[in-house]
């Protein structure tokens, strides 16, 4: 019996701002998660709804995505930056007390700078190429964003991150009106950007491959799979979709190719060193993501066969 | 040098029994099967090397005298590397340096593209992360020659990675060494093992 004083406001605001969030498949499999691992999985989740409020605004902390919880969650354990965790307030609902996990680098940072920047390049191609209600939405919410980005940029000096998500923008959209682009040219950008994100954080010359192998896939299966939750909808509209494009818009087909993304990242996490939050990022990559990518195949699946 | 024990993640209080079978999850988890062709084999080669000097260092120590049994070779990437008129182009894959690689593959001209270029493009296609470029490639080398083994097992490696083989249903959740169902597993990996010894003396 919870009582959310905020929850309409929130609701509503979230309706214009929250479905901007990137994408959401890197979630974790809640059912086989230990209690105290899905304890302290919200409670990385609970730190960056903290930090994105206390880094931009009070706003912000509705783009918060499960995508950049794994980065963050990732960042954290293979930097060994957890410090531990704190029982506070929820600013959201102060009714309720939560854990907050603590971080003492940067990683927060740059997860929460990585979340806002992609939000404001998200919706400024919104405006390129959405329809008429997306449009509105995102005249409407742009000017926060810009602000937004600025602060990363300027204040926290992310420059790095923004030219990565800009390239990755502008190379998508190259591609996307190329003639020889093809299934893996059209996933090359945001593999790209998440190859050269984790790529980043490698310190050695063997780490860094190890890295960018893992980001790359993993960057490649997010695209893949994104575009195959679209499929119906881009076909209906006459969007872009790579796998309409390459003419092989089966489930079948769609299904190997998401599996050799994610098998190409596991054999690159596996020679990852992962030691904090292990069990979790082990659920995620082995339970999560496929649970994920069978829910969106049997859509598709049950789509395609009442058509 | 590290610890011995840190490196295949037991104490230093565990039983032969748990040394060995944390030992065979790792060996199963760098096996150089599941980096066929990757970019990554030869940091996975290294990994193996680790555990299995780790190994051998503990079993000394715990004064066994025995091997490991673990030096199966992990050969990697060598093909028919001498004798082919890609040569280079294999050198090159070999030290990653692709763009080298492609480059040379491209200039061949059309009737020069055997068998073995389509394969070596689908190598370049591979290690760049182009999987599906890669797929087609490999595709073509195996109906050019059919025969050949080395087409064949990229392409068989391809199929792995493509159905869900890849660990994620087929593998025990949750890093448990020692599981039940090992014992088939290891009966299998020790004949393949002893399978590879014997082509190797042929």
């Amino acid at each position: 019996m919870q009582f959310n004083p905020y929850s309409v406001i929130i609701k509503n605001t979230y309706n214009i701002i929250g479905c901007i969030a990137l994408f959401g498949y890197l979630q974790i499999q809640k059912s086989e998660l230990k209690v105290c691992e899905y304890d302290s999985y919200k409670a990385v989740y609970c730190g960056l709804c903290k930090q994105l409020g206390k880094d931009y605004s009070f706003l912000t902390r509705l783009i918060l995505s499960y995508d950049c919880t794994f980065y963050a969650m990732l960042l954290m354990s293979v930097s060994r930056t957890c410090t531990g965790f704190v029982r506070k307030r929820c600013t959201c609902n102060p009714f309720k007390k939560c854990n907050f996990a603590r971080c003492k680098s940067d990683s927060y940072n740059k997860a929460t700078a990585f979340t806002v920047i992609s939000a404001y390049y998200k919706i400024k191609d919104d405006i390129a190429d959405g329809n008429f209600l997306k449009k509105l939405r995102s005249y409407l919410v742009l000017p926060f964003f810009s602000h937004w980005r600025k602060k990363a940029v300027k204040k926290y000096g992310y420059t790095e991150l923004d030219s990565l998500v800009s390239n990755m923008l502008s190379m998508q959209l190259e591609d996307e009106n190329s003639d020889t682009s093809n299934i893996d040219t059209s996933a090359h950008p945001t593999a790209l950007m998440l190859a050269k994100l984790f790529e980043s954080e490698a310190k050695t010359e063997n780490d860094k491959r190890v890295y960018y192998e893992f980001g790359y896939n993993i960057g490649r299966w997010i695209y893949l799979i994104d575009a195959a939750d679209d499929l119906q909808k881009d076909l209906k509209n006459n969007n872009f979709n790579p796998f309409v494009r390459a003419n092989r818009a089966d489930y079948n087909y769609i299904q190997a190719v998401l599996n050799q993304s994610l098998a190409r990242a596991f054999y690159a996490y596996n020679l990852m060193n992962i030691t904090d939050f292990k069990g979790i990022l082990d659920n995620m990559l082995l339970l999560g993501f496929p649970a994920m990518q069978n829910k969106v195949v049997s859509k598709l699946k049950t789509e395609v066969e009442n058509d | 040098m590290t610890n011995p024990y840190q490196v295949l993640g037991v104490s230093e209080n565990a039983t032969d029994e748990e040394i060995k079978s944390a030992y065979r999850a790792l060996a199963k988890k760098y096996h150089p099967d599941n980096y066929t062709n990757s970019p990554l084999a030869d940091v996975a080669e290294q990994k193996m090397k680790e555990i299995n000097e780790a190994y051998d260092t503990i079993n000394q120590m715990r004064q066994k005298g025995k091997g490991t049994g673990s030096s199966s070779n992990t050969g990697g990437y060598n093909g028919n590397a001498s004798g082919s008129q890609f040569y280079n182009v294999r050198i090159y894959i070999q030290r990653n340096m692709i763009d080298q690689a492609e480059q040379i593959l491209d200039v061949t001209p059309q009737g020069n593209r055997t068998a073995e270029w389509h394969f070596l493009k689908g190598m370049c296609a591979f290690r760049r992360g182009f999987s599906e470029q890669a797929f087609n490639y490999f595709t073509t080398a195996c109906n050019m020659d059919p025969n050949n083994y080395e087409y064949r097992s990229a392409l068989n490696n391809m199929n792995t990675q493509r159905t869900y083989n890849y660990g994620g249903y087929n593998q025990p959740y949750g890093d448990n060494m020692g599981d039940s169902n090992s014992i088939c597993c290891d009966i299998c990996t020790a004949m393949m093992c002893a399978e590879c010894l014997c082509s190797c003396c042929r």
